[in-house]
């Protein structure tokens, strides 16, 4: 993109591009630096022999596991639906669908809170993966379904004329083309579960059934001010998700690029 | 039956139309149904629900609801918690929106250059974007303090004077909110940007650079003109991403100090939660709503426009 073929203009750049970066990094080492403070190791050594702790990442686990699942079968099937059959009035349901995606989920609050205590369903995950994971469809199933347009009928059509039934056309078919939509739909849709706080916040009230997402805030009321401790535990819980993101780099990318280029 | 003998050539035209369009593709209802059922009847519910909250006092719990029709509408004009809250969102939209281009774009194109290092300094700027805020609050809270990193920074180098509690004032609050914002979502545009740009011919480049044209006459004149449906989707995403916020205040400043980091997010949540009135915070939502469907659509159409004024 720029010219870097004489070395001065070169040696420009990689400092102009170190000092950008340099204000992205420093939080980070901060947060680091600030969980090792005080006792060292000693801070992890505190928040690790906490027998609450591992119950959080199940949860969390759990949570974006649920979500992943009911979102891939939402987004698959509709986007089979709304882009290779036949659906009167199609636009209008995709154009409902959509204008969700404008949605706050503070707006969802109060109905939510009322209807989550009137079933009983107050202080269980259910009330947190629903929301989150109807929340997720109408994005993930704007990029599946751009995706699967670019998919040529004609491949569906021969499975048709050989006697496979949408069913079977959908399994043996449309699903193996679109596995690197699915990875990027999971991914995207990890991180959001995985990070969600309000509703969290809202609906688990308990320790033993929160999420990691809490777990800073646990640690403010159990170490009132030691900021180490808190540190610690944040570093704690953001590793798994940093860690995910190093190995899968690749379709964290692809999947926040398909949704650019529609 | 009848029809078919009576008018002899277009139905039976019409009717094999319809067939051949059967034959190529099955009824696909059931197929969207799911997400239909799901999604859209989840969120619509609760938008319907929402709606008619608006129009109660309420504290959310009780069986008493009292029915005052418009009158939390009209106790929103007069709430000047709601117009420095909008005034916060609107300001917060155009600071982070010209930030995040400006330095989305830098990197950019910085990313497609032949420099060292370059995934390392793309995997630094995408980690604030999969970090929850929850996990990295305490550290921006920290850094800020009295006796934080950057007064302890501004103490060593000989800039006492500087050193203050940051959060006490609530202008340099928000700003702090602002760039926390940036820190954690210029990731996302600069991969955006980055992926825009690898659509722009090569040729083009090298023709204009043949022709004499420096970085920035490129930049200008065929990197900003090619990557415009991005920065309008970016435009969108921002807009209705500053309506949303939540998390960021909430956690570092908790809308203070005396409501100067208030967003819309924390307004709802303070008035329906800590407050219990419920039909006040629906009312809100309401409006939130209405602003987020018509900035989305005014973009989009701005952008559209703009767009053709170009061709």
């Amino acid at each position: 993109m720029f010219e870097t073929r004489r070395l001065r203009s070169r040696v420009f750049l990689q400092i102009l591009l170190t000092i950008l970066v340099v204000p992205f990094a420093l939080p980070l080492v901060a947060m680091v630096r600030g969980s090792f403070a005080g006792s060292g190791w000693g801070n992890y050594r505190t928040v690790l022999s906490l027998p609450l702790l591992p119950g959080f990442f199940v949860n969390s686990a759990l949570l974006a596991a649920a979500v992943i699942v009911i979102v891939l079968i939402c987004t698959m099937t509709a986007a089979y639906g709304f882009s290779k059959l036949h659906v009167r009035g199609k636009e209008i349901y995709f154009w409902a669908l959509l204008a969700t995606l404008t949605l706050p989920e503070v707006v969802l609050l109060a109905p939510l809170f009322a209807t989550v205590t009137k079933i009983g369903a107050y202080n269980t995950l259910w009330a947190v993966i629903l929301p989150v994971a109807a929340l997720q469809v109408p994005f993930t199933t704007l990029l599946a379904r751009n995706f699967v347009d670019g998919i040529s009928d004609q491949m569906l059509e021969a499975a048709r004329v050989d006697g496979a039934n949408a069913a079977r056309t959908f399994w043996h078919i449309l699903l193996p083309l679109t596995r690197p939509i699915m990875a990027a739909v999971v991914v995207l849709v990890f991180i959001n579960a995985w990070n969600d706080f309000l509703l969290p916040l809202l609906f688990l009230q308990t320790p033993d059934r929160q999420t990691v997402t809490l777990v800073p805030s646990f640690f403010v009321g159990q170490y009132n001010n030691d900021q180490t401790k808190v540190l610690a535990a944040a570093v704690i819980t953001g590793l798994p998700i940093v860690l995910a993101y190093i190995c899968l780099q690749r379709f964290f990318e692809r999947g926040l690029a398909a949704g650019a280029l529609k | 039956m009848t029809t078919t003998t009576n008018e002899v050539g277009a139905p039976r035209v019409r009717s094999s139309v319809h067939r051949r369009e059967r034959l190529r593709s099955p009824a696909g209802l059931p197929w969207i149904l799911p997400a239909m059922l799901f999604s859209v009847g989840i969120l619509y519910y609760c938008l319907l629900y929402t709606g008619y909250i608006s129009t109660l006092d309420w504290d959310g719990a009780s069986p008493l609801q009292v029915n005052v029709g418009a009158a939390n509408y009209a106790r929103m004009l007069k709430d000047h918690v709601f117009w420095g809250s909008l005034w916060h969102t609107a300001a917060f939209f155009v600071v982070t929106f010209t930030v995040q281009v400006a330095l989305g774009i830098t990197f950019a194109c910085l990313l497609h250059s032949r420099l060292y290092l370059r995934t390392l300094y793309k995997v630094l700027i995408f980690i604030p974007v999969v970090l929850s805020t929850a996990t990295t609050a305490p550290v921006f809270r920290q850094i800020f303090a009295p006796d934080g990193e950057l007064n302890n920074f501004l103490r060593a180098v000989g800039l006492e004077t500087l050193a203050h509690p940051w959060f006490a004032n609530g202008t340099i609050a928000l700003i702090i909110i602002m760039g926390v914002q940036i820190w954690q979502s210029t990731g996302v545009v600069s991969v955006l940007y980055f992926a825009a740009i690898s659509h722009i011919e090569p040729d083009v480049i090298e023709a204009a650079r043949i022709d004499g044209a420096g970085n920035m006459r490129i930049i200008s004149s065929i990197v900003w003109p090619g990557v415009r449906g991005t920065t309008i989707a970016i435009a969108i995403l921002t807009a209705i991403g500053s309506l949303k916020t939540f998390d960021i205040p909430f956690l570092i400043t908790g809308g203070g100090p005396s409501y100067a980091t208030e967003f819309f997010g924390t307004q709802i949540y303070r008035v329906s939660v800590s407050l219990s009135q419920v039909g006040y915070g629906a009312a809100l939502s309401v409006v939130l709503l209405v602003l987020a469907i018509s900035a989305a659509i005014v973009i989009n159409a701005g952008g559209r426009r703009g767009g053709r004024a170009d061709v």
